[in-house]
């Protein structure tokens, strides 16, 4: 795949001078109506050039549509777009510096691969021997050269995917898109497929936006995960602020593996709060909140143990229903006094110390918590 | 739920009674008019010696010569019309409506007509095309003409008017089916692949909607050749294409001329749909998916 290599320091095409050119993607709060329903609702963001971006979320949270403005199948109701600098939001796909590639990859029926990989390369009008060239070149790197003359119909998911890409890739656009890319594939195929799409983009430098509901997906791929929820961005950042802070109640219950409580501040001293909830009385790290506010925070259920000590000021007691085993983290489940669930993850091939039915104190130090702040926006 | 497995005994009884039905009142039929137009000497009957001498008389004659080759470009006038209207109706319902309601509704003004025989609706163009028919009234109401047109009316102009709209939904039909089953996203593919919408339109959407334009075609293509009763009723006594002398010599009970016209619009039939065969295998439709 070194053939797409030289994509990365690609030559410095004309730039107006306003925009700073280390953009490939800048959204200005776009907003998309459909009737009533709004899908997109004021999403602004920046993509630096070779960035690796995941927008993740719940099916209708606006993330395909956020895609599908970029790549100009839809056109925005309020708000602009600027790829590499230039303002395009009024602009059709086929003037637009970006590929995409298609849940169901789209592949032409009716066409060879050969035919379809070099479809973008007869559209910019090259030469008939340099496309055919091009064409073996990137059958060839993706290793798909064997399958140059069949039709896609007799394809398997993994070929097609690769076709897919290919044809994606042949015309080295400044952003790729890839919506849902490997969720029609396999299990088996997707984490090779990961792998490989990671190196890839790594090595061409092309910025990719990639829209999953897949949070595995997102945190082991993108530099930078956009949590969407409701039209909106809920959070943005690297995997691990995404990971280990999460901004709001929605990111902190849709990222794995997080327990969120939602309460009532009730004193507040020593970058303390103390937050009353239906499980029972909390200290939070915090400051800013008043006395009296709606709060939510989150706890990750690695950090919260059953061999509680004194630091552990954060306590209580539940009942657990279930036991997970997955060769390196015991997940337990435990009921709340409220009623919600409260995970807990017990690390390394101990012996289980806690059985279904038992009836355990857990701990966790304020440090550990994180109240949400709200849209990071 | 009990089923019927493909190439099972049962499976074979069930073609049965339409397999009887189609012996009986198509191929039989076919067989004895294409013997029936061989028989020879003077005397109508199964013991008239066999011969070519009524294609070698047919064949002779310039008159029906020409007609032939009448009967045959006024069909392909046809094709092209229907086709050109059909696929414009066609992609305008399935791509420009987006509202199902009005989708449902244009398709109903298209398909309601078909509700009356096709002879009802030749006759009915009649009022519409004559000296004092509805259109040279319009004509002349608008002051474009100033005394009435009467080419509409017993030409071959009136005649394609009134097959137009009798043939063009056959045409669209087939091109309507092929267009919805096109996947939104390879259209949208292509466009971000540089195709800008007449590129998207010759390159993905006219080659994945050409089994439906030949189907359609093919439909067309067999009714018009068919059709004598639009001629006999817009066109008069002054137009005729090669089934109308086949009622002519049947009408006169010249039996054996009757079969030599029958089987030769069928072998023009034979050749068009053949030759369609070649441009796409419609029984391979939609297997490239």
């Amino acid at each position: 795949m070194d053939t797409l290599a030289h994509t990365a320091t690609g030559s410095p095409a004309a730039m107006p001078a306003m925009a700073p050119p280390q953009l490939d993607l800048e959204l200005r709060g776009i907003r998309k109506r459909y009737g009533d329903f709004t899908a997109v609702d004021g999403v602004s963001l920046k993509i630096r050039k070779g960035q690796f971006v995941c927008l993740l979320g719940p099916s209708g949270c606006g993330k395909t549509t956020t895609l599908r403005c970029v790549a100009g199948l839809e056109e925005p109701d309020d708000g602009g777009i600027l790829i590499g600098g230039r303002e395009v939001t009024k602009d059709p796909p086929w003037e637009r510096d970006i590929a995409m590639m298609f849940q169901d990859f789209a592949l032409f029926p009716h066409m060879s691969v050969a035919k379809n990989v070099g479809f973008g390369l007869e559209m910019l009008k090259k030469p008939k021997a340099q496309i055919a060239e091009r064409v073996q070149q990137v059958l060839k790197s993706f290793e798909i050269a064997s399958l140059a003359d069949r039709k896609p119909g007799s394809l398997s998911g993994g070929q097609r995917q690769r076709v897919a890409l290919a044809r994606a890739m042949i015309t080295e656009p400044r952003i790729l898109l890839l919506d849902e890319p490997i969720g029609a594939l396999d299990y088996s195929l997707r984490e090779t497929v990961m792998l490989e799409l990671k190196l890839l983009q790594q090595r061409t430098g092309i910025s990719f936006i990639w829209v999953t509901h897949d949070q595995n997906e997102a945190f082991s791929l993108g530099d930078l995960v956009v949590v969407m929820n409701h039209a909106r961005i809920e959070q943005q950042g690297a995997p691990e602020d995404i990971l280990q802070r999460p901004a709001t109640a929605f990111v902190a219950s849709f990222v794995q593996g997080n327990n969120v409580f939602r309460g009532r501040v009730v004193q507040a001293a020593d970058g303390l709060l103390r937050v009353e909830t239906a499980a029972g009385s909390f200290l939070v790290p915090g400051s800013a909140q008043a006395i009296g506010s709606e709060v939510s925070f989150s706890v990750r259920a690695e950090n919260i143990t059953d061999l509680t000590g004194e630091h552990h000021l954060n306590q209580l007691t539940a009942r657990c229903t279930t036991v997970e085993y997955f060769g390196s983290v015991r997940r337990h489940i435990f009921e709340r006094p409220d009623g919600e669930l409260l995970k807990y993850d017990q690390f390394g091939a101990y012996a289980a110390r806690i059985a279904a039915g038992q009836v355990a104190v857990l701990g966790w130090r304020p440090q550990d918590t994180v109240l949400h702040t709200g849209a990071a926006g | 739920m009990s089923t019927i497995r493909v190439r099972s005994a049962a499976s074979y009884w069930l073609a049965v009674p339409a397999a009887i039905w189609m012996l009986g009142v198509v191929v039989v039929p076919i067989l004895l008019l294409g013997w029936v137009s061989l028989w020879g000497g003077r005397s109508f009957s199964p013991a008239s010696p066999l011969t070519f001498d009524n294609y070698t008389k047919f064949f002779a004659n310039k008159t029906y010569l020409q007609l032939v080759l009448t009967t045959v470009t006024h069909t392909v006038g046809l094709m092209a019309v229907t086709g050109v209207i059909g696929y414009a109706i066609a992609y305008f319902m399935t791509m420009k409506v987006r509202h199902s309601a009005w989708r449902l509704v244009l398709f109903l003004a298209f398909v309601v007509p078909f509700w009356t025989s096709a002879l009802i609706r030749g006759i009915a163009w009649v009022p519409f095309l004559g000296v004092n028919g509805v259109i040279n009234q319009a004509l002349m109401f608008t002051g474009a003409t100033h005394s009435p047109i009467e080419a509409f009316l017993y030409s071959r102009f009136g005649i394609s008017m009134a097959q137009a709209s009798l043939y063009t939904m056959m045409a669209a039909g087939p091109v309507i089916y092929m267009l919805n089953s096109i996947a939104p996203q390879l259209r949208e593919a292509a466009m971000t692949l540089k195709a800008p919408p007449l590129v998207v339109f010759w390159r993905i959407v006219l080659p994945l909607t050409l089994p439906g334009v030949v189907i359609g075609q093919v439909l067309v293509f067999l009714n018009v050749m068919a059709d004598f009763a639009t001629v006999a009723t817009v066109g008069g006594n002054k137009h005729a294409m090669l089934p109308n002398l086949v009622l002519l010599f049947y009408e006169g009970s010249q039996h054996r001329a009757a079969s030599v016209v029958a089987v030769l619009l069928m072998a023009c039939m034979l050749i068009g749909v053949v030759a369609a065969m070649k441009v796409v295998d419609i029984r391979r439709l939609g297997a490239e998916r």
